[in-house]
């Protein structure tokens, strides 16, 4: 009995055939660059924080909790967080009420106009705000009042525009998971609107309604952009830790306050992936699509208030590109190109850069996620889950955090990565892993539709691994695959905050050169260059829509034959 | 014999999915895998198309192991329940696959395209992309597809359980009609005992991850090992052996000597109704099924299924005597409890 028990063991498992090898390569060279890229500037960012003069300690925790600045940065970033996410999540409410549950025609235009933001370096919006309500706005003049824009009232404004978008998203996803079926229900059995309302949209939404609120809180403290041009005196956590760093070259001050931000992070984070979990358990199969019959009350005063904010968002970016070709804002309005001969050091220099590694990012990155997608499917659950648990990882992350991290660990001549510093592919390392958990995210959720049978069938009909991924998975995934490309490109095109660290004199992206010019009073340059910038992203969102409809295209004129 | 399972054996974590099985397939046989769902039979068929790993056992084809051999190199034909065509792919681009990865010149792989659309009996759609297609449409690609590169065998699992009754009694013949030209040796598993009646050569009946009976449908409809096999292929009326003893002592010959608790399982088309005035037995209900009447009857052992054809001999509330010839009698095991395998 035994013997037999021992000849039939399986041995294929020991033997190590071609596709065994491609999956180990598929986990393993993103896992690497996990591990390098992420993990090991965290710890060392860690280490940092508490290295003191005579090996570690816990001394620059007790002197960043003992000094008032720090406070101040705390109570700043938190007051902020809890007022922009009020402002945008409310405002976002009403507009994904508006584009899901009301009727009213333009909807497109909504749509397209609340994104704007994210297509601009969130400093665009404090601009934009600039331009209109600041010293010289054009608001401001015309009502011939003088608006204190520097400070609370600025940033939260520029910090709800670039939050709203999200929210929008996030709300608006909930929303249209509500079936119309309740509503019938509910409406024979007697319920008005608004207890309809209150009874179905209200619960239904409040997974929804809350993981937009942790979103919209993680970005609004860790951005950096708005509050360093528009902030003023209000100082947040990601300026301090840009002082500390930057003004008085105290990398293990900064570390802490570094440390500090990643706690309301991290734990935002974790819960708005639970509430996410919730939300998606929470969804059935087989349901009818709600459609909103016109009524005037609700839908009017919606449309309205989608319209003013609409308004108010075309303003802000809009200005920017008017001021871009004043000639003399605020006093000879007529049109010049003259602003566009950026006349700090380097030029337009700093925007070929940033294609360039954008482009970088984005082609490696999606390749990277692709692999891992493709190899964790074929690995057991319990390797997978840590690794998918570490792929998701980096979002929790605020980009000044991971950008200190990156400072730290590869401007230290102790290991090799010490080349890496200063060149264009470490920036566009830190960008993939900034964006890693979205495009990570995106992508697994390609893999989970596609059913593992088809694979299977492929194997059974005698395809490799690799031809299984060349013939079936990439088309399959390959609408995934194009959006994570684009978003890596777009991300990497408009970010400043994981990379402020990181630019030298001869080495720049486009967003630091957007607040150096800023920083240098050449304002309507600063229009000039995120003029710039924002026609490069406009022209990838136009080839991406252009890509997947061919790729749509392609996939139906293949059954007309 | 051609593929061979021996004491095959699959656990997920402390769950033992499939226990010993061993099963038998010859050259050209149409072998169903039977058995409620949940007790292993995709995971048997997963094992032997090498998608699944194996625990313990072995799977050896014309006496070569295949543990070795990964899926795609065991030459096997697959059809899942869920069709699983390439979306990305027109219908002749998918029936051609298995034949391109072999590296056959394109002109071969269109004439044999041709031939297999011929043979499921849907010319027009070679171009056609598979979600512009029905159901059973897609089947039949499905098992064109399977069947393009001459597999050394053919997997099914539950390839029509998808579909609807109409098209899937078609599909079943087609099924058949096709194995049956190409001689191809096919396991298929279901869960419904009346295809795997119509269609296999040897039935599989198995039960909690063992195998309970194997054998020819006649075999295991007539002749059934135990009492799982005797409920799950058709209606059986089960009497224990002291009813037995008392209302019919002849059927006792049959009876094997064991400890064990054996039943009497009688088929319900194997009684025969006497009406008569002093019958023991009352005829409670009768329902009409065309070529067959149905009729619960109250007997001294409790109630009773019979099945009776041509014209109704009685009607509800007739008293009737009952007659069981003792070659229709078969002595089943009483595995209600703890599934066995049948003693050896
Ligand atoms: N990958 C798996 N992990 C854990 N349990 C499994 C897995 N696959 C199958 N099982 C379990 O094994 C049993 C047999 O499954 P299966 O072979 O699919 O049954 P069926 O006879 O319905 O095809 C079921 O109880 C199922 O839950
Ligand atoms: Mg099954």
């Amino acid at each position: 009995m035994s013997s037999i028990d021992q000849t039939s063991r399986p041995r294929s498992r020991q033997s190590l055939d071609a596709d065994r090898l491609l999956t180990l390569a598929c986990v393993g060279l993103p896992l690497i660059g996990l591990i390098l890229f992420f993990a090991y500037p965290m710890v060392i960012v860690f280490l940092r924080s508490i290295t003191v003069a005579d090996g570690y300690g816990i001394g620059n925790y007790t002197e960043v909790l003992g000094s008032a600045g720090f406070w101040r940065a705390t109570r700043h970033s938190l007051t902020m967080g809890g007022a922009t996410t009020a402002l945008s999540v409310f405002l976002g409410f009403i507009l994904a009420q508006g584009l899901y549950r009301c009727a009213f025609r333009g909807k497109w235009l909504i749509r397209g106009i609340i994104v704007l933001p994210l297509l601009a370096p969130s400093l665009v919006q404090a601009l934009g705000l600039i331009f209109l309500l600041g010293r010289n706005g054009v608001i401001s003049r015309a009502l011939g009042i003088e608006i204190e824009i520097y400070g609370f009232w600025g940033l939260l404004i520029a910090n709800t525009l670039y939050a709203l978008p999200q929210a929008v998203m996030i709300i608006g996803a909930a929303l249209v998971l509500l079936d119309a079926r309740t509503y019938e229900a509910a409406e024979v059995m007697g319920a008005s609107p608004w207890r309809q309302f209150r009874d179905l949209t209200l619960p239904a939404a409040r997974f929804g309604i809350l993981n937009a609120a942790f979103v919209c809180f993680t970005i609004t403290i860790t951005d950096f952009g708005n509050a360093a041009v528009i902030g003023g005196d209000y100082s947040v956590l990601a300026t301090e830790i840009y002082s500390q760093v930057v003004g008085q070259r105290n990398f293990n001050m900064g570390a802490v306050v570094g440390i500090m931000l990643l706690l309301p992070t991290v734990i935002s984070y974790s819960i708005e992936r639970q509430a996410m979990k919730r939300q998606q358990a929470g969804q059935t199969t087989g349901q009818v699509a709600y459609q909103p019959s016109f009524s005037p009350l609700r839908d009017l005063s919606i449309a309205t208030v989608s319209l003013l904010i609409c308004a108010g968002i075309v303003a802000v970016i809009g200005i920017v590109i008017y001021a871009s070709f004043v000639k003399l804002w605020p006093y000879n309005m007529s049109f010049s190109f003259k602003h566009y001969n950026i006349t700090l050091a380097g030029g337009y220099s700093s925007l070929w850069m940033t294609i360039v590694v954008s482009l970088g990012a984005s082609v490696g990155g999606t390749i990277a996620v692709f692999m891992l997608g493709l190899g964790l499917r074929r690995l057991p659950q319990a390797l997978a889950q840590p690794i998918q648990i570490l792929a998701a990882m980096p979002a929790a992350v605020p980009g000044m955090v991971l950008g200190l991290a990156y400072i730290l660990t590869f401007n230290s001549t102790a290991t090799p990565l010490y080349l890496l510093y200063g060149t264009a592919a470490l920036i566009a390392i830190i960008n993939f892993y900034h964006y890693h958990t979205q495009g990570f995210l995106t992508v697994i959720t390609g893999f989970r539709q596609l059913p593992p049978a088809l694979e299977e069938a492929s194997g059974s009909l005698g395809a490799g691994l690799g031809r299984t991924a060349r013939d079936i998975v990439v088309p399959f995934v390959a609408p995934m695959l194009v959006s994570v490309f684009f978003f890596l490109f777009m991300r990497s095109m408009v970010t400043l905050s994981a990379v402020v660290f990181l630019t030298t004199p001869n080495l720049s992206v486009a967003a630091v050169t957007i607040m150096r010019l800023d920083d240098a009073g050449l304002t309507s340059q600063a229009a000039a260059f995120s003029t710039c910038v924002m026609a490069v992203v406009c022209v990838a969102i136009l080839s991406m829509r252009i890509t997947l409809a061919l790729i749509g295209r392609r996939s139906r004129n293949k059954g007309m034959a | 014999m051609y593929l061979t399972v021996r004491d095959a054996t699959k656990t997920y974590g402390t769950f033992t999915a499939l226990d010993r099985v061993s099963i038998e397939i010859e050259k050209g046989e149409f072998v169903c895998l039977l058995g409620p769902s949940g007790c292993g039979k995709t995971t048997l068929l997963r094992l032997i198309a090498g998608l699944t790993e194996l625990d313990g056992g072995e799977i050896t084809l014309e006496e070569v192991a295949l543990s070795d051999l990964p899926a795609r190199k065991r030459g096997f034909g697959i059809v899942f329940q869920s069709y699983s065509l390439f979306p990305n792919m027109s219908v002749a681009e998918n029936i051609g696959y298995g034949l391109k990865i072999r590296n056959v010149p394109s002109s071969e792989i269109a004439a044999r395209v041709t031939e297999l659309l011929e043979l499921v009996k849907l010319p027009q759609v070679a171009n056609k992309l598979p979600g512009q297609l029905s159901g059973g449409q897609q089947q039949r690609i499905a098992l064109a597809r399977a069947i393009a590169v001459d597999p050394r065998v053919l997997l099914l699992d539950e390839p029509l359980s998808a579909l609807d009754a109409k098209v899937r009694a078609t599909l079943r013949d087609e099924i058949r009609q096709v194995q049956r030209s190409l001689e191809i040796p096919t396991l298929m598993v279901t869960h419904d005992q009346e295809e795997a009646l119509a269609l296999a050569d040897k039935i599989i009946c198995m039960n909690h991850g063992i195998v309970v009976q194997a054998g020819t449908p006649e075999d295991l409809y007539h002749r059934p090992a135990t009492r799982f096999v005797a409920e799950f292929m058709g209606s059986s009326n089960l009497l224990s052996a002291e009813d037995v003893a008392k209302f019919y002592p002849d059927l006792l010959a049959t009876r094997p000597a064991s400890t064990e608790t054996y039943l009497a399982c009688i088929r319900p088309e194997q009684i025969e109704l006497i009406p008569a005035e002093d019958g023991t037995a009352t005829v409670r209900s009768m329902s009409f099924l065309g070529n067959l009447q149905r009729l619960e009857v109250d007997s001294p052992t409790g109630p009773l299924l019979v099945e009776t054809h041509g014209r109704p001999c009685c009607c509800t509330g007739d008293k009737v005597h009952l007659s069981i010839a003792s070659q229709d009698c078969t002595w089943v095991l009483d595995d209600a409890d703890q599934p066995k395998a049948i003693p050896a």
